[in-house]
C-alpha cells in the first residue's frame, strides 16, 4: 500500500498537467513581454552627448566607435553586430546620453549594413553656438 | 568480452557542453576513461589583461551562462578590496540575493538534467518549469535571462523597486509549494532510486585529496561552504545550514542539492526581509592601486576563486579563475571505471560539470 | 481477388495500419506533451516528420553493408503488416486459421531481431552497443510475454485470436481473470516497442539512438514506421486477447469501444513512460527473471486450475 501511495505521487503530478493548462506558449502567434529592464540594441539622446568617449573606452566588445578630430567634431558609430548587450556603455555616459531600447536589430547575413551612427557632429553647428 | 573504446563527446546527446571522454568498455562495463578538455577554451584569463576594470566585469559575466553573477561578484568584490571601497549594505543583499536565486536555478536546471538523462523527462520538463519562474523574476529585476548585469565596481546597477519584493516573495512562496511537491516526488521515486543509489561513491578523503568544493564535496561530508567559512557580508548575518550527507553516491548528491534549494528560499526570503535602505553604489576610481588580491565565494557548484594583481594602471596584471569544477574534473577518471554504462549519465550528471568555466 | 486487394491494401492491411501508426503516434506525443505541461505536436506532425525525413539525404559509414541496411527495414515492414493483417477488428478478421497467435508473436519479433542486425552491419560503435543490448532486452522480456500471451489461449482453449476474442463473449473479458498477466503482457509490450521506461537499446544519454545511430533518410522513416506498426499491432493484440467486448456489447458499439480501449491502452503506456526511470540493463534482466517469470508462471498455473 505504502509503495502504491509513493508510486501515486508522479501520477497525480500527471493527471495534474494534463488537467492544466499548458506553460508553453506558441512563439510567433502569441506575444512575448519583456521585462522593464530589457538591454536591447542602444539609443543616443544626440542633445547630451558631448563626445567625451569615456562609452568608447567602457565597451567591452568594440561596440562603439568615436573618431575625434576636435572637441566638436566627432562622430560616433555604433556597431550591433558586435555589441554584447551588456549596459556598461549606458553606465559610463556620465550624462545618461546613452539608453536601451528593448528593440534587436534584425538578423542579417551583412553585419555593415545595420551599423547605426549615433552622432555625427560637423563644424557648422558648433559655430550656432 | 572484447575491449572496444566509445567517445563520447565532443558532440553527444548526453552532454550539453564540449568534453571528450573516451570510455573503455567490456560488455557493458565501463574500465576506465580519459578525458580531453579544452574545447571551449575562449582565453578569458589573458583576455582580462587587455581590458579595463569595467569592461572585465562585463568580460567575467560571459565565463558560465548558468552562474554569471556569481562570477562578477567576485570579480567586483576583488577590486573593490584592492580598492578599499565600503560599500552600502544593500549592494550586499542585492547581490547576496541574486546569487542565491542563481543557485536554486542552478540547482533546478541540473536536477532537470540528472532525471532526462535516466529517462524520466516528465521530471525533467517540471522541474525547468519551476526554474522559469526565478529566471522571470531575475529577468523582471535586472533585464537579462543569463547576462543578469547586476553588479559593476562598486556596487549594484538596479535598485530593487516597490514591485520587486514582493514579487520575489511571492515567487518564493510559490515555488516552496512546488518544491515541496517536487521532493516528496524524488524522495518516494523508486526508479530515480534505483538508478542513483550506490553508483560510483567516492570517500571524504578522497575528495579532500581531489580538493573537489561544493555540493559534491559536501555530498561526501565534506563539510566545507564558502557562505559560512569566509562570508561575504550579508551571509554572516542570515541564518542558513551547511548540508552534508556522508554516502557520496549520485543518491547523496541529488539528496544535498535538494536541501540546498530549500536553505536558498530560506536566505532569498530572510534577505527581502532584511534587507536595508540606502544608496545602491559608490563611485569607484578608474585606477586600481598596486596590490594583490584573493577572493572567494560559494557559486552553485562551489567554491570559485579569483586572484587578482594589479601594478596600479587601470588594466589588471593578472586574473586568475579557478572555477568549482576544475578539481571536480580530477574525480571523474575515479569515478568512470567498474561501473556500467548506464551509469555514465548519472555520474556525469552527478557532479554537474559546467565545462565553460573549466575551460574559461 | 479483389476483396483480398482490399483486406490487404486498404482495411485491416496497410492503409489501416498506416493510418492507426500515425494517430497512435500523434496522439502519444500529445499526451507527453501534456504530461510535461507543454502545448504538443499538431496533428498531422508524424506526417510531416515522416515526408522529412524522406526528403532527406541517406547516408551510411562507409563499411557499412548497404544491402542488409536497405533489405533490414523492408523485411521489418513486410513483417509487421503481415501481423497486422491477422489480428482482428473489433471481431472482424477475414485472415483468420487456428494458430494465428504464435505467427502474430513469431512475426512481431522480426522487427527486434532485423534492429539487432541493423546495429551489426551498420558499422558505428554505438550500433554494435545498441544492437546487443536490443539482444539483450529481448531475452528478458519475450519469455514472461509468451507465457503471458499463453494465458488467454489456454483459457479459450485455441491459439486464433478470433476465437479468443469472440468466446470471451461467453466468459467475460479476460482481463478480469487474468490481470497479472495483462499487467505482464503491458510491460512486455513495452520492452517489445523499445518504449521508456525500457528504451535501453536507444537510450539517447546512453548509446546515442541505438541500432538506428547511423540510420538516415528514407531508410529512418521506414524504421520509424515499422515502429508505428508494430505499436498499433501490439495493441490491438492486447485488447482482443485480454480485453474484447465485441460480443458483448452491441454490434454497432463494438467498433467505438475497440479503439476506445486501443487509445487507453496508448494512455496506459504513455503514463508509464512519464512515471518510471529508465532501468538498467542488469535491473530489466533481473526483474525479468526474478519478477516477470514467475508470475507469468503463476499466472499460467492459476488458469491452468481454473480450467481444470
Ligand atoms: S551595450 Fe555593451 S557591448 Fe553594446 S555598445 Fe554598449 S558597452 Fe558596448
Ligand atoms: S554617449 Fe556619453 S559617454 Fe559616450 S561620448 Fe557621448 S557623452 Fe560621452
Amino acid at each position: 500500500m505504502q509503495w502504491l501511495k509513493k508510486r501515486m505521487r508522479l501520477l497525480l503530478a500527471l493527471v495534474e498537467a494534463l488537467t492544466g493548462e499548458a506553460e508553453t506558449v506558441s512563439y510567433p502567434k502569441t506575444e512575448l513581454e519583456l521585462p522593464k529592464g530589457y538591454r536591447g540594441a542602444i539609443q543616443l539622446d544626440e542633445e547630451k552627448c558631448i563626445g567625451c568617449g569615456l562609452c568608447v573606452m567602457d565597451c567591452p566588445a568594440h561596440g562603439l566607435e568615436l573618431e575625434k578630430e576636435s572637441k566638436s567634431v566627432y562622430k560616433l558609430t555604433y556597431y550591433p553586430a558586435r555589441c554584447a548587450y551588456c549596459g556598461q556603455c549606458e553606465r559610463a555616459c556620465h550624462r545618461q546620453a546613452i539608453t536601451h531600447t528593448n528593440q534587436l536589430p534584425g538578423s542579417t547575413t551583412d553585419p555593415e549594413s545595420i551599423i547605426v551612427i549615433l552622432k555625427d557632429q560637423k563644424e557648422q553647428e558648433d559655430s550656432d553656438e | 568480452m572484447d575491449k572496444m573504446n566509445i567517445p563520447i563527446g565532443p558532440q553527444h546527446p548526453l552532454l550539453k557542453e564540449p568534453l571528450r571522454l573516451n570510455i573503455e568498455i567490456s560488455g557493458e562495463r565501463v574500465l576506465g576513461g580519459i578525458l580531453r578538455l579544452g574545447y571551449v577554451h575562449r582565453g578569458i584569463e589573458k583576455l582580462a589583461q587587455t581590458r579595463n576594470y569595467n569592461q572585465n566585469v562585463s568580460l567575467t559575466e560571459r565565463v558560465c551562462g548558468i552562474c554569471s553573477h556569481v562570477h562578477t561578484t567576485t570579480f567586483c568584490r576583488a577590486v573593490e578590496a584592492l580598492l578599499g571601497l565600503e560599500l552600502p549594505e544593500r549592494v550586499h543583499y542585492i547581490r547576496a540575493l541574486m546569487c542565491e536565486m542563481e543557485r536554486i536555478h542552478s540547482h533546478l536546471l541540473w536536477l532537470g538534467i540528472l532525471a532526462k538523462h535516466i529517462g524520466l523527462e516528465m521530471v525533467f520538463m517540471h522541474t525547468w518549469h519551476d526554474r522559469e519562474s526565478i529566471l522571470d523574476v531575475m529577468e523582471e529585476m535586472s533585464g537579462g535571462r543569463v547576462a543578469h548585469a547586476v553588479n559593476q565596481i562598486g556596487g549594484v546597477r538596479f535598485d530593487l523597486d516597490e514591485d520587486h519584493g514582493p514579487m520575489v516573495d511571492s515567487t518564493v512562496k510559490k515555488l516552496k509549494v512546488d518544491y515541496e511537491e517536487l521532493l516528496d516526488v524524488i524522495e518516494h521515486d523508486t526508479t530515480l532510486k534505483a538508478r542513483t543509489q550506490g553508483v560510483a561513491p567516492l570517500s571524504t578523503d578522497d575528495m579532500k585529496r581531489y580538493c573537489v568544493v561544493g555540493p559534491v564535496a559536501r555530498a561526501s561530508g565534506v563539510d566545507v561552504d564558502m557562505r559560512r567559512d569566509d562570508p561575504m557580508p550579508p551571509y554572516d548575518k542570515l541564518d542558513f545550514q551547511v548540508i552534508t550527507h556522508p554516502d557520496g553516491d549520485a543518491w547523496s548528491r541529488t539528496y544535498v542539492r535538494l536541501q540546498e534549494i530549500r536553505q536558498s528560499l530560506h536566505l532569498c526570503k530572510q534577505i527581502i526581509d532584511d534587507i536595508p535602505e540606502g544608496p545602491i553604489s559608490v563611485r569607484a576610481p578608474r585606477k586600481v592601486p598596486a596590490g594583490e588580491v584573493v577572493m572567494r565565494s560559494e557559486a552553485p557548484r562551489g567554491e570559485l576563486f579569483y586572484y587578482l594583481r594589479s601594478d596600479g594602471s587601470d588594466y589588471p596584471a593578472r586574473l586568475k579563475i579557478r572555477t568549482p569544477t576544475l578539481p571536480a574534473l580530477g574525480i571523474l577518471p575515479e569515478q568512470l571505471s567498474e561501473i556500467h554504462i548506464a551509469d555514465i549519465p548519472v555520474v556525469l550528471a552527478g557532479i554537474d560539470l559546467c565545462i565553460a568555466c573549466a575551460d574559461r | 481477388m479483389a476483396e483480398s486487394l482490399f483486406y490487404l491494401l486498404i482495411f485491416p492491411g496497410i492503409t489501416f495500419q498506416l493510418v492507426c501508426g500515425w494517430f497512435f503516434e500523434w496522439f502519444d506525443r500529445k499526451l507527453q506533451a501534456r504530461f510535461q505541461r507543454r502545448v504538443g505536436p499538431r496533428w498531422f506532425q508524424p506526417l510531416a516528420d515522416l515526408l522529412k525525413l524522406f526528403s532527406k539525404e541517406d547516408l551510411l559509414p562507409s563499411g557499412a553493408n548497404e544491402f542488409a541496411a536497405a533489405a533490414l527495414p523492408l523485411i521489418s515492414l513486410g513483417a509487421v503488416l503481415t501481423a497486422g493483417v491477422y489480428v482482428p477488428i473489433a471481431g472482424f478478421s477475414p485472415a483468420s486459421f487456428e494458430g494465428d497467435l504464435i505467427v502474430i508473436i513469431f512475426l512481431l519479433s522480426v522487427p527486434t531481431l532485423a534492429y539487432y542486425l541493423a546495429g551489426i552491419i551498420s558499422a558505428g560503435i554505438y550500433s554494435v552497443l545498441g544492437g546487443g543490448r536490443s539482444l539483450l532486452q529481448f531475452f528478458s522480456y519475450e519469455v514472461p510475454l509468451l507465457i503471458a500471451l499463453s494465458g488467454p489461449a489456454v483459457m479459450a482453449g485455441t491459439w486464433s485470436i478470433r476465437e479468443i476474442s469472440s468466446i470471451q463473449a461467453e466468459m467475460g473479458p479476460f482481463v478480469l481473470f487474468q490481470p497479472i498477466g495483462f499487467i505482464l503482457a503491458v510491460v512486455g509490450l513495452i520492452g517489445k516497442l523499445k518504449r521508456s521506461p525500457l528504451d535501453i537499446p536507444k537510450a539517447k544519454s546512453e548509446v546515442v539512438a541505438g541500432s538506428l545511430t547511423e540510420f538516415g533518410g528514407v531508410k529512418l522513416a521506414i524504421w520509424n514506421t515499422v515502429m508505428n506498426i508494430q505499436a498499433v499491432v501490439g495493441i490491438f493484440l492486447l485488447v482482443n486477447l485480454y480485453s474484447s467486448w465485441s460480443g458483448i456489447v452491441a454490434p454497432v458499439l463494438a467498433v467505438p469501444v475497440f479503439f476506445l480501449e486501443s487509445v487507453l491502452m496508448i494512455f496506459v503506456l504513455s503514463a508509464a513512460s512519464a512515471v518510471f526511470a529508465r532501468l538498467r540493463i542488469d535491473q530489466l534482466a533481473g526483474l525479468g527473471w526474478k519478477v516477470l517469470v514467475p508470475l507469468a508462471l503463476l499466472q499460467l498455473l492459476v488458469v491452468i486450475l481454473m480450467g481444470v
